[in-house]
């Protein structure tokens, strides 16, 4: 769906965004994360053509036109990080003009709007001037304004910045549903366990570069955990011990009263066979489980402890 | 670039209609026209009742329109760049920019219909004060026509007050400096088309011909105004008056000659501030187009780090 090559953006020596390739599958639900200053915002600007990229290009699907044409910004649906609504106007009329803005004619509009607000959870403020809205409101306003023209390709900066623990949650629901409707998004967000949760697939971005990126599951495995295993042991922890530092592949960790930790640096079938020797060899195990990687602690790994955003 | 449909118009509009700011704003416009009728009309008959005075009131009424016309544009000259300058800007304050960029409506569109929105505004205004207007008319002498061409002309300069106001409004990142900007940008404009006329008499002061140096002046609203009143109310020119011309043939250059021909310098100077206007409008839709490398700023605190 979405093809990034080589984007490149710099503010006379500064480079904010260096050499970012990246592709987003049709009906994938990508995070962004980095630190602050990490280029997120920027590259997600340069997609939406809020930013003239110094170089590289962008495609959107099969669409032709470049950056900023209106067949790119069809294709676009944006909710930015900070935004603004407009006083004296309610909540129709808003959908409306931001209909009308993508040359929708007014009885599509009306429709797609009633179904969008519901979608929203909004349809009983249809009459309600858009600046008494709660922040949260306001938020899944401009999501459902986003998706008004039917975009394939929904683009949110930070969506839960300033949002309170319920409008996350609300927020949170709104966009898996958004996924399991099969809309393609992208999401910058600094609240990470929120991200491992819903996104399908990562990118980390730090300095402008793109550290890493792809399937979720798969780049925790690789990069965090999925190769350290806890075994519990009740008797034979002197055998065991043994037999882990003397086996190939295997790094012991750490040895507790009735736990051990190894790195295994080889395939999960010979941790399986490793578990067969222990127990042949008359260790008992309690237990023995592999550890998952999460988010955060990727995040930090990556990013030499930068402050997630 | 749809004038009808403009949702930017349709919005501002309805905005608009609904603000407090605009109802006493129609108040206060309508309040100074009255004013200035009421004053005119004291100054008529103190003229009258003076000792120099003929007694014959009715002519003098008929001087009432181009006081009223007069002080009315005179009010949306200072309002509409007022209203245009704070629309892109405020639209950057109000974080509503980045979001309307992003959707299918191109600059140039977004910059007609602030600019069509202020116009149609200030319109409203005009419209309204049509009862006051009238009674310049009752003593007759003037023909409703007249009326109607003054709408045109408000249309006219209002649209070149508004192209300066959202020009300036696309250079500044503030409201305030950009209404500042835009009235310091009219005065300047206005000084500009007398500067080779200035020049010329300055440098050739013993010459009489003036060459082609009163062509700058078709672009001056100013100068068209007074024309406009001048041809309505007299059949006459500022310009000059002899002859089927303004000039004679000797006193100035070819086109000047031509252009000051009976009511052809209104029309031409008409059509030459709505294209100067257009000009400007053309140069705001680049400055704000987010592609465009001069609209880029710098993010100094990044360049800092």
């Amino acid at each position: 769906m979405l093809y990034i090559n080589n984007l490149t953006k710099k503010y006379g020596s500064f480079t904010a965004v260096r050499q970012l390739s990246l592709h987003i599958p049709e009906g994938d639900l990508f995070g962004f994360v980095g630190p602050n200053g990490a280029g997120k915002t920027t590259t997600i600007r340069m997609v939406c053509g809020l930013l003239r990229a110094t170089s590289g290009s962008v495609k959107i699907g099969n669409v032709r036109g470049a950056v900023g044409s209106r067949e790119m910004k069809r294709m676009i649906g944006y909710v930015p990080d900070f935004f603004g609504v407009y006083d004296n106007l309610k909540v129709r009329e808003y959908m409306d003009m931001y209909g009308s803005m993508y040359g929708m004619y007014a009885r599509e509009i009306t429709k797609l709007a009633d179904d969008l607000l519901e979608l929203v959870n909004l349809s009983d403020k249809k009459e309600v001037y858009v600046d008494t809205l709660s922040r949260g409101m306001k938020q899944r306003l401009c999501v459902a304004r986003a998706l008004l023209h039917n975009p394939k390709l929904l683009l949110l900066d930070e969506p839960s910045s300033g949002l309170d623990p319920r409008a996350r949650v609300e927020m949170k629901e709104l966009l898996k549903n958004l996924h399991s409707m099969g809309k393609t998004i992208l999401i910058s967000s600094h609240i990470l366990s929120e991200l491992s949760e819903m996104c399908t697939s990562i990118g980390i971005m730090n300095h402008g570069q793109l550290i890493t990126a792809g399937c979720m599951e798969e780049i925790l495995y690789q990069l965090s955990g999925g190769k350290r295993f806890h075994i519990q042991i009740s008797s034979g922890m002197e055998t065991a011990v043994r037999m882990l530092q003397e086996h190939a592949g295997v790094e012991l960790e750490s040895v507790m009263e009735n736990e051990v930790i190894i790195t295994n640096s080889g395939t999960e079938e010979e941790i399986s066979a490793l578990i067969g020797e222990l127990i042949q060899n008359k260790v008992i195990l309690r237990g023995f489980y592999k550890e998952e990687g999460n988010l955060e602690s990727l995040f930090m790994q990556l990013t030499g402890g930068g402050e997630p955003s | 670039m749809r004038l009808q449909s403009n949702p930017i118009v349709k919005k501002d509009l309805q905005v608009t209609a609904r603000s407090m700011r605009f109802s006493w704003g129609l108040f206060a416009y309508e309040a100074v026209v009255a004013l200035a009728f009421l004053l005119g009309l004291h100054s008529i008959q103190a003229s009258v009742d003076s000792y120099y005075g003929d007694g014959n009131v009715y002519q003098d009424l008929m001087n009432l329109f181009p006081v009223l016309a007069i002080s009315q544009v005179c009010i949306v000259t200072l309002i509409v760049p007022v209203m245009t300058a704070s629309s892109i800007s405020g639209e950057k304050e109000r974080q509503t920019f980045d979001i309307m960029m992003t959707t299918c409506m191109s600059p140039l569109s977004i910059v007609f219909g602030k600019v069509s929105s202020a116009v149609l505004r200030v319109l409203f205004y005009v419209m309204g004060s049509l009862p006051v207007m009238a009674l310049s008319f009752v003593v007759g002498g003037l023909s409703w026509s007249v009326l109607f061409y003054f709408v045109l002309a408000v249309i006219v300069l209002s649209v070149f007050a508004g192209s300066v106001g959202i020009l300036c409004s696309s250079l500044c990142k503030r409201s305030i400096s950009a209404v500042i900007l835009s009235f310091v940008m009219y005065f300047v404009l206005n000084l500009l088309t007398f500067s080779p006329l200035l020049v010329r008499r300055i440098w050739y002061w013993n010459e009489e011909n003036m060459g082609e140096c009163l062509l700058p002046l078709l672009f001056n609203p100013n100068v068209f105004l007074e024309e406009f009143f001048m041809q309505v109310m007299t059949g006459e020119s500022i310009l000059g008056s002899t002859g089927e011309s303004n000039f004679i043939r000797e006193d100035v250059g070819y086109f000047t000659y031509c252009f000051t021909y009976g009511k052809v310098w209104v029309f031409l100077s008409a059509g030459c501030i709505l294209l100067l206007a257009f000009l400007f409008m053309l140069i705001a839709a680049w400055k704000i187009d987010p592609l465009n490398a001069s609209a880029e700023r710098i993010p100094i605190k990044r360049i800092q780090k």
